[in-house]
């Protein structure tokens, strides 16, 4: 039996009126999103530009934050080696991650030294197909960014389906009385959803 | 380190204790000494479960200091598991004692021609063989409790389970941590059912008495060590990522790499990864009351192990590394971490090597005698072994013995040694090192990452096909060399980036020995021990046909990048060109 890790669902696209829900939590609760976010969120981004756009650009992360910490870069399960040709498209993975152990995690890593030894399934750009606007990419976060940048990913938004969320707040010992709650236009396709935006105090 | 002990476990009126100087073997250690020791004494056609056979139990050549990460204990032997010359290392207390009590090497010879069980204790007044068969068929946690109300708590323990007595050929050796649990093991190629065939359940190595090895420049080896203990700390793989998250945080990088072997490689990508993975692992182990974050023996700064308990708090196991997590994992369609701590403990127990079981279980898996995902049923495989039921011999025996008797097609082996938790098929370079070391596969023969500060065999273009031989090459080179230091591999990483903690590593050495140490020395050890072992091999008749992965590996590509294996054959064979 074949089992494929999908990408982005269809449900994951971004509804055109959504519930923007804000919520503000500890810095002790912070760890109850890290399941989430290894295993992937939803976030709007605007397509058709370089992955170095993306990170910088738009989720705002330095840029020698990203040259020197976030050394394993993976685009739709392609190690990454060269930012500024990687192009985000609808339903882009990114996958982001600190340096790795052992021979293999070294072999991942932005155009090391080892890069040969998995070259290949190395990205490779094509250029087709990109398009632009505004669009989800599916970010995953791993390891030592999942503190470092889980914070900077809550706080810009990321697309829950309603069930999500109610399995989020009971982890937090929350209800939906304790979230601000507005329905708005999110721009984007079809479907229902919400915005979630993450406060993390001291 | 300036004796070697034989014990002939064979000789006429009960083994015989002869210790002598070093000899030809002088200045070696860990691997090199091993290798080198087996390599000339062993004839290579002997039955590595004869008395022909020697089991070789060397510390490395900076244990017994106060040098960091100084710790692992190599043994080496004719393996059992794969038929080649075969080097098996672990952490945990025993190279550091058996080092301060000067012993460069203890080499178990001959065969008993009696039933008896044996224990051997090690302490500064010499060597005893004692006879002892109230320890017969006691596995490695209850074998150490015993033993510690005999000896007490201030010694190291090696020790085999029930696998070992048994010989079946996945059978390890067990080596107690800090804590006295036998949770470190040399654990690849079938090392324990040599030391089973040698009559010997346990060495108790006690240094009391005894004092750390001494440099010959003192200041020298001091400044290099707190230079090369900075160096770990301030890497963020040896100073932040292994000390959070141990090696099972690969399990996320390699599922999203595609290479993360899924239900008898079937498949690059696991479902559940994240169930498994070491972000989640570590959580899980401090919100018990456990630890993930522990060293596997004094003098670690690394501590990239941890203590896992169960939701009670009470100990289950060591935290199980990423090797373990994967082949019980994934690899098994199991996605519980409780499921995969109990088969590390049974492991661990019983006495066998993590990799060649998980792999077992999940070919046997594939024969049917369970579902994939079936956790239960994994565990009831795992209590034949501990059994010793004839189906719980053939499991113990590994992969290649259950592929057979099963007719299983699809069995992931290389010289009948279970592959590792990487998919060679996604990091083709990797699968060029299984393919050709001298040890079977095993990711661990080329993962000294320094081969760009080494410049061994000249600089290589990393983004050229062709270099994935030349790298794989100079990789199993470094290798050889580390191991035989005694260091802990994953050093490796803070010496790939950091020049200057290479540099204290070479100061360390040269500052112990009173002498200055180079790189080009370092690749010269290496080469030595590597074609000691590649010509043991070619005498136990092993050829270039046998550098090959299984045929599926390059029929049947994997998701999600759909590829094979696509080195050729010629390539691999250039790989001992040096």
């Amino acid at each position: 039996m074949e089992h494929e890790v999908t990408g982005l669902a269809a449900a994951e696209t971004i509804p055109a009126r959504c519930d923007k829900v804000a919520l503000g939590i500890g810095r002790e609760q912070l760890d109850l999103f890290f399941p989430l976010l290894q295993r992937g969120v939803a976030v709007q981004a605007e397509l058709g530009c370089p992955l170095r756009e993306l990170l910088c650009g738009q989720f705002g992360i330095p840029g020698d934050y990203v040259e020197g910490r976030i050394t394993t870069i993976f685009l739709d399960n392609h190690p990454v080696d060269d930012l500024d040709r990687s192009l985000i498209r609808e339903g882009s993975r990114v996958t982001l991650s600190a340096a790795m152990p052992g021979l293999v995690g070294a072999t991942m890593r932005r155009s090391g030294f080892y890069a040969a030894l998995r070259q290949g399934i190395s990205h490779a750009e094509t250029a087709g197909d990109i398009g632009a606007g505004q669009g989800t990419v599916r970010l995953k976060l791993f390891n030592l960014l999942l503190p470092e940048l889980g914070p900077l990913i809550l706080a810009r938004g990321i697309l829950l389906q309603r069930d999500e969320m109610d399995r989020l707040l009971g982890d937090l010992g929350l209800g939906s009385r304790d979230c601000d709650t507005a329905s708005e236009s999110c721009g984007g396709g079809a479907g229902g959803g919400i915005l979630l935006r993450v406060t993390v105090g001291n | 380190m300036d004796k070697i002990a034989r014990i002939d476990m064979g000789a006429q009126g009960g083994p015989k204790v002869t210790v002598g100087p070093l000899g030809e073997y002088a200045g070696l250690g860990g691997r090199a000494m091993t290798s080198l020791v087996v390599a000339a004494e062993v004839h290579p056609l002997a039955h590595p479960l004869g008395a022909e056979n020697k089991l070789v139990i060397s510390p490395g050549m900076l244990s017994g200091t106060t040098g960091s990460m100084t710790g692992r204990l190599s043994v080496g032997c004719k393996s059992p598991l794969t038929g080649t010359i075969k080097e098996s290392n672990a952490g945990g207390q025993a190279a550091q004692v058996l080092a301060r009590l000067g012993y460069a090497a203890v080499i178990l010879e001959g065969k008993p021609t009696t039933e008896d069980l044996y224990k051997i204790v090690i302490n500064k007044d010499g060597i005893q063989v004692i006879v002892d068969n109230s320890l017969k068929l006691m596995d490695n946690y209850p074998l150490v409790a015993k033993l510690r109300g005999e000896y007490g708590d201030k010694v190291a323990y090696m020790t085999i389970g029930s696998a070992g007595e048994r010989k079946l050929l996945a059978a390890s050796i067990a080596c107690t941590d800090p804590e006295l649990r036998p949770t470190r093991h040399c654990g690849r190629g079938g090392v324990g059912a040599v030391m089973g065939a040698k009559g010997v359940k346990a060495i108790i190595l006690d240094d009391a008495g005894m004092k750390m090895r001494p440099p010959v420049d003192p200041d020298k080896y001091r400044d290099a060590n707190r230079k090369f203990v900075e160096g770990l700390r301030k890497h963020p793989v040896t100073g932040e990522g292994l000390p959070a998250y141990g090696t099972n945080v690969l399990t996320n990088v390699l599922n999203e790499a595609g290479g993360y072997p899924t239900r008898n490689f079937k498949s690059g990508q696991f479902e559940n990864a994240s169930d498994l993975s070491g972000e989640t692992q570590a959580a899980l182990e401090i919100k018990r009351g456990g630890s993930a974050t522990h060293g596997c023996h004094r003098g670690c700064v690394i501590q990239c192990s941890g203590i896992y308990n169960d939701k009670d708090g009470n100990y289950v196991t060591k935290q199980p590394e990423y090797e373990t997590v994967w082949s019980h994992g994934g690899h098994c369609g199991i996605s519980d971490l409780d499921t995969v701590a109990k088969l590390d403990y049974m492991d661990d127990n019983i006495g066998v090597d993590t990799i060649e079981m998980g792999v077992t279980i999940g070919i046997a898996m594939d024969a049917g005698l369970c579902e994939f995902g079936d956790d239960a049923g994994a565990i009831r495989l795992m209590e034949e072994v501990g059994k010793g039921t004839p189906l719980g011999r053939v499991l113990g025996c590994g992969a290649t013995v259950t592929g057979k008797v099963f007719a299983v097609e699809r069995v992931p082996v290389v010289k009948d040694q279970a592959l590792p938790a990487y998919d060679p098929r996604a990091v083709q370079g990797i699968g060029v090192t299984y393919a050709t070391t001298t040890q079977g596969a095993d990711h661990t023969a080329g993962y000294a990452i320094a081969t760009n500060i080494l410049k061994v065999g000249g600089d290589v273009d990393p983004l050229k096909t062709e270099g994935q031989v030349e790298l794989s090459r100079n990789l199993q080179i470094a290798t050889a060399a580390i191991d035989s230091t005694g260091m802990c591999l994953f050093i490796a990483f803070a010496i790939l980036d950091q020049p200057e903690t290479f540099q204290a590593l070479l100061d360390m050495l040269g500052g112990f020995h009173g002498i200055t140490m180079t790189g080009d020395d370092v690749v010269a050890l290496g080469k030595k021990v590597l074609s000691a072992e590649r010509d043991f091999n070619t005498r136990a008749g092993f050829t270039k046909h046998h550098d090959r992965l299984p045929r599926f590996f390059y029929n049947e590509p994997i998701a999600p990048h759909n590829q094979t294996f696509l080195m050729k054959d010629e390539e691999l064979d250039e790989v001992f060109n040096f």
